[in-house]
């Protein structure tokens, strides 16, 4: 036997609560600084992968270089999946996370 | 003696004599066989892709693993050794196909007829050879245990030090074996440089 609750309660608003997070928490994709690659391999990487602009690769190389780590996209986990593992396809050391 | 590498219209073009192109070729085979798969290959890439999909590598295997192997296929998440674990599954054996031809690609570039030393790439070879290298440095960095930047910068110390010992007493530093892959490695760098310059 169940009684209706006095509120109507409605799952809708936890669905909604749940895709807010994950839209303003996405994943990110991280290249590490190594000791091997070469700063002019790390934006070719950049340019040809990303397509990103000589000056947005370069930069990137540089928060790699000198911070240790950089991120290099971000977006849905799936997409920072492939991203991860296209990166190591190059031989860059890169992780995925969620961002924080 | 090797030339850099020039952007000559669609073409890359560089001078390599007979003995710095089989150097390159066979530090890019043995990154090759390092690479080749787990598991032995059927022949056919779609079945061997198809068939490593999901397959969740042996803990032991891994633990136990040349070091430079696990340098070429790092984990994809730190922190998470579960998520790691995953995406190791799901992409593992298709990152391995993948280096495995390239490096192929850029083995093939290697050993097209050269007239006078020539060597002379289309963009997708240059591209390869490119990427080839860069595997090809990160498994013989870690033969040389180079871990920072610092131990890079130690190593460049160490190979002028030597050149500067054989011009001096013409001693053979060469027989040590660390300093042999650091030769090496500094003929790959070299290379590496002028070819991303060359595609920049």
């Amino acid at each position: 036997m169940s009684v209706a609750p006095p509120e109507h309660a409605s799952p809708d608003v936890d669905l909604d609560v749940d895709a807010v997070e994950q839209t303003d928490q996405p994943w990110v994709t991280i290249v590490w600084n190594d000791p091997v690659n070469l700063m002019s391999y790390v934006s070719w990487v950049f340019q040809n992968y990303f397509g990103y602009s000589r000056v947005k690769a370069e930069k990137l190389m540089m928060t790699v270089h000198r911070e240790g780590r950089a991120v290099v996209s971000s977006g849905p986990r799936e997409r920072m999946e492939t991203d991860t593992e296209a990166m190591q396809g190059y031989g860059l050391w890169a992780t995925f996370e969620k961002d924080s | 003696m090797a030339t850099a590498f020039k952007r000559k219209g669609s073409r890359i073009v560089a001078r390599l004599d007979g003995n710095e192109r089989a150097i390159v070729r066979e530090l890019l085979d043995q990154t090759r066989q390092l690479l080749a798969p787990s598991g032995g290959s059927t022949g056919d890439p779609v079945e061997d892709l198809l068939a490593g999909l999901g397959s969740v590598p042996d803990p032991q295997e891994l633990a136990d693993r040349d070091p430079a192997l696990a340098r070429l296929l790092p984990d994809g998440h730190r922190g998470d050794p579960e998520v790691a674990a995953e995406y190791r599954a799901l992409t593992e054996q298709g990152l391995r196909q993948r280096k495995v031809a390239n490096l192929s690609t850029a083995i093939e570039a290697l050993d097209q007829p050269a007239a006078r030393d020539k060597l002379e790439l289309d963009l997708g070879q240059a591209q390869a050879l490119l990427i080839g290298l860069a595997d090809v440095r990160l498994a013989l960095g870690e033969r040389l245990e180079l871990r920072t930047d610092e131990d890079s910068e130690r190593l460049q110390q160490e190979l002028a030090d030597l050149s500067t010992g054989l011009k001096a007493s013409s001693a053979d530093g060469s027989q040590d074996p660390r300093l042999v892959i650091g030769l090496y490695y500094d003929f790959l760098t070299w290379m590496q440089e002028s070819l991303a310059g060359a595609l920049l």
